[in-house]
């Protein structure tokens, strides 16, 4: 790590560096999407702006309350806010969006120092550590304001623990980014964080039942915790300056020089991580075990399924494997039945009104299909944007786009069927079984649901088609015009259904809206029918713009 | 005489103001082994994209095999092969997958997609690696299966848009194999490749395209007749030494021919300063 020093080489790399990213800025304002970028930027900007200036006014009028409240001890919670955000929010942001290349920068001839810094100032520039600073900028001048003679204490203590955040962020992100320059390693963090936001709808019910009942056990839990975090850096930030407060100074410069050493720790692994990046590490897949000889020699022959004509069962078998190999889809596609669950274990107290379920029980099984129709939109509406390159091959072979789109609406249909059949047991098994002629009603709905989406979907399709990579978290939104026609067709789809159930409680007969439900699928598959016969002018027509799209880079 | 393979009239293509390829008229032969040569940005990849279906025409027509690419092209692309600038990959396919899948796009019953599938990874020395997906693969890997995928229902056409591009000598080995067992069975092969020398070794005839118009056609011989001509012509009337010619019993080489109809002189003679 010595050596960090500017020499006029380094300045001129810096400088050569951030021209080019200034440059890159420039250029992409030539496009519509590059200007809507900055326009989205400049809200993010905003957002940004206010939730710091924002948050740090609250932190200034926390830090002045508690200090002069002599609750010194409450400091630690607002730190350990600051570091929770500070962590996480970057760590949870890159899952969702591309990482830069740092092999782009390795082939120049930087110095380790020199893409040390770089690394450190890139990554440091965004809006976690922006905001962080500015928190801990605001709780120092509170604490200043309360106490003046120590505002110097506090916020050497405090610009200690920025450096921490700023180190640390930059470590765990270096360790990710290694994680996600890998197919495979990409998908197992990408599932890991699907859990985690799983995981993280449980919180509220799982707190609520806790909370019901006092027990002394939690107490003493939480006790154990308080005990542990003051050996971490918030926690030894917050002591450093409680203890000074208290008049216990070595104490205080204890945990200062303890939570200096976490800085110089952090910062060795840092510099670990980014030298194996310096020196070239191999990031390349890796490579599968070769074929047993009875493995080359067996055929595989594709799916066979009576009834369909090849190539729609060719995209059918695709379209399976394609949704099999992607860990974040699979993981959708288990939403409907979580998302009764969640219902399930909420607390089912009177004073609880939020959680309907229990008071009406027969709606599970409305709801969770109506769920499963919801994870289907993205897959419906752009039903082409996984294919990416795989398009061109729709445009060269002797297969109709009819037949194209029927096997995608086969495997639509089919996975609909299976989440439907799922909520079905779902429900039998959480709730009670549902009324027949609920299930009746609900199916036939879905009936014409998936029947008008598939209809629009298909168009959207074809019109409007956007890249996406099922095996990839976040950035997977179909395009923005896509995204407002689902959900206008999703909102009118529910509309509807609520008015017709309406009517049928009015006459007093479930039965009554699953007949209506089956007249309006009815009228929404000659719909399908007429929009599968136009489906091959307007893909031919149109076929410029959208192998366009699939195949950029 | 057989109807060509492939022919165009007055072939267009503008993206806006600019004419990437302009008036363009081919005639491939049955049986030819057709290379399609020009520089960067010349139109290539949009001639065979026009002519494979995977781009409009702004005007002008295409026939495949005596039938009119916009009229019939579904019966058009059920006879011709095609390895395109993407190479049309499914990349979360295995290879295995992804061949039975074109096969059966293709109208294969799926015991004919598995049995082709299993020869074409043999012969394409792909079968390694059963379950490695697409997008695993090398980049000559990839080559070698879009080849394999464009081939499977025994095209009578194929066209391959920079076959050798990135692929090393072994693979390319493959490649050319294949593509000579194709010509031998009948077939008629359409291909674009900056690699002149594999050109001249493989291919009967030619057209060169610049900036988007079609500037020769014909066989090797014929071109190179075409170009010592001009160079005879313009050396009458020229100053010793402004117009190179092969020396007496060698013959221009494809890439002195391409540079000369192509007026590439390059920069070879030119200095940098600063490069000792």
């Amino acid at each position: 790590m010595a050596g960090l020093s500017f020499s006029p080489d380094m300045r001129e790399q810096f400088a050569a560096i951030a021209r080019v990213r200034w440059q890159l800025f420039v250029n992409g304002l030539r496009t519509i999407r590059g200007r809507l970028e900055v326009v989205a930027r400049g809200f993010m900007f905003l957002v940004v702006g206010f939730a710091g200036l924002g948050g740090s006014l609250v932190f200034v009028g926390a830090g002045w309350y508690i200090v002069s409240q002599r609750n010194v001890e409450w400091i630690a919670v607002m730190l350990w806010a600051i570091f929770l955000f500070w962590q996480f929010f970057p760590v949870m942001a890159s899952a969702l969006t591309e990482n830069v290349d740092s092999s782009n920068l390795l082939r120049f001839p930087l110095s380790f120092p020199s893409y040390f810094m770089v690394r450190l100032v890139y990554g440091a520039l965004e809006p976690a550590t922006a905001l962080g600073c500015l928190w801990l900028l605001g709780l120092a001048i509170g604490i200043g304001i309360a106490l003046p003679g120590f505002f110097l204490w506090t916020a050497l203590v405090l610009l200690t623990f920025a450096i921490i955040n700023i180190l640390l962020a930059r470590m765990i992100f270096a360790w990710v980014e290694r994680w996600l320059a890998q197919r495979r390693t990409r998908e197992i963090i990408g599932v890991v964080f699907f859990i985690l936001m799983i995981c993280f709808q449980f919180i509220g019910p799982l707190i609520s039942r806790i909370g019901r009942h006092s027990r002394p056990e939690v107490s003493r839990i939480t006790m154990q915790v308080i005990r542990y975090e003051r050996a971490l850096p918030p926690g030894l930030a917050a002591e450093a300056i409680a203890r000074a407060m208290h008049g216990a100074f070595t104490p205080a410069l204890a945990a200062f020089a303890l939570e200096c050493a976490y800085g110089l720790v952090i910062l060795w692994l840092l510099n670990v991580r980014l030298r194996a990046q310096y020196h070239g590490e191999n990031l390349s897949e890796a490579v599968a075990r070769s074929a047993s000889p009875k493995e080359k020699r067996s055929l595989r022959f594709g799916w066979n399924v009576s009834g369909v004509p090849g190539p729609v069962a060719a995209i059918l078998e695709k379209e399976f494997h394609y949704l099999s190999r992607s860990g974040p889809m699979l993981f959708t596609f288990a939403m409907p039945v979580v998302i009764l669950l969640i219902f399930r274990i909420s607390p089912q107290t009177p004073a609880k009104q939020g959680n309907f379920l229990a008071h009406a029980p027969e709606l599970a099984f409305p709801i969770g299909s109506a769920c499963a129709l919801l994870i289907l939109t993205n897959l419906v509406y752009n039903c082409f944007g996984a294919d990416a390159v795989g398009m061109q091959l729709f445009f060269v072979s002797p297969v109709r786009f009819r037949e194209i789109l029927l096997g995608k609406n086969l495997a639509s249909g089919l996975l609909l069927a299976g989440e439907i059949a799922a909520v079905w047991i779902a429900v039998c098994f959480m709730f009670h079984p549902p009324p027949v002629g609920i299930t009746f009603a609900t199916v036939a709905g879905m009936a014409f649901a998936l029947l008008l989406n598939l209809t629009v979907g298909n168009l959207l399709s074809i019109y409007t088609p956007k890249k996406i990579d099922y095996a990839a978290f976040g950035k997977q939104r179909a395009s923005t015009s896509t995204v407002f026609a689902s959900l206008g067709i999703q909102a009118a789809v529910f509309g509807l259904s609520t008015v017709i159930l309406l009517i049928a409680r009015a006459y007093g007969s479930i039965w009554l809206a699953a007949v209506i439900f089956l007249i309006l699928a009815g009228l929404a598959a000659i719909g399908y029918v007429l929009v599968l016969d136009r489906a091959d002018r307007i893909a031919l027509e149109r076929r410029d713009t959208i192998l366009a799209e699939l195949c950029r880079a | 005489m057989d109807a060509p393979a492939i022919s165009t009239q007055g072939l267009t293509r503008r993206f806006g103001d600019f004419v990437a390829v302009q008036d363009v008229n081919l005639a491939v032969a049955p049986g030819q082994f057709f290379g399609f040569l020009g520089p960067n940005g010349a139109g290539k990849s949009t001639t065979i994209k026009m002519l494979t279906g995977l781009l409009s025409a702004s005007s002008g027509s295409i026939q495949v095999l005596g039938l009119d690419l916009a009229k019939n092209s579904v019966d058009v692309k059920r006879q011709i092969g095609v390895v395109p600038e993407g190479m049309a990959l499914f990349g979360r396919l295995t290879g295995a997958e992804y061949l039975n899948f074109v096969g059966r796009m293709y109208g294969l019953d799926r015991e004919t997609a598995g049995k082709r599938t299993a020869e074409l990874l043999d012969f394409m020395q792909l079968a390694e690696q059963p379950k490695t997906l697409v997008t695993d693969y090398s980049h000559g890997m990839q080559k070698k299966l879009a080849l394999a995928a464009a081939v499977i229902h025994g095209p009578r056409i194929l066209f391959l848009d920079e076959p050798f591009e990135g692929v090393d000598a072994i693979a390319s080995g493959t490649l050319k194999a294949m593509l000579q067992r194709m010509i031998a069975r009948g077939a008629t092969i359409f291909l674009t490749s900056h690699v002149l020398e594999i050109v001249e070794r493989l291919c009967s005839h030619l057209a060169i395209i610049h900036k988007g118009r079609l500037v020769a056609q014909g066989s090797l011989e014929e071109l190179r007749a075409g170009v010592e001509a001009q160079a005879a012509a313009a050396l009458a009337g020229a100053s010793p030494g402004e117009f190179a010619t092969s020396a007496p019993g060698e013959k221009l080489t494809l890439e002195e021919i391409f540079l000369r109809i192509v007026g590439g002189k390059g920069r070879s003679d030119q200095e940098l300063s600063w490069l000792g």
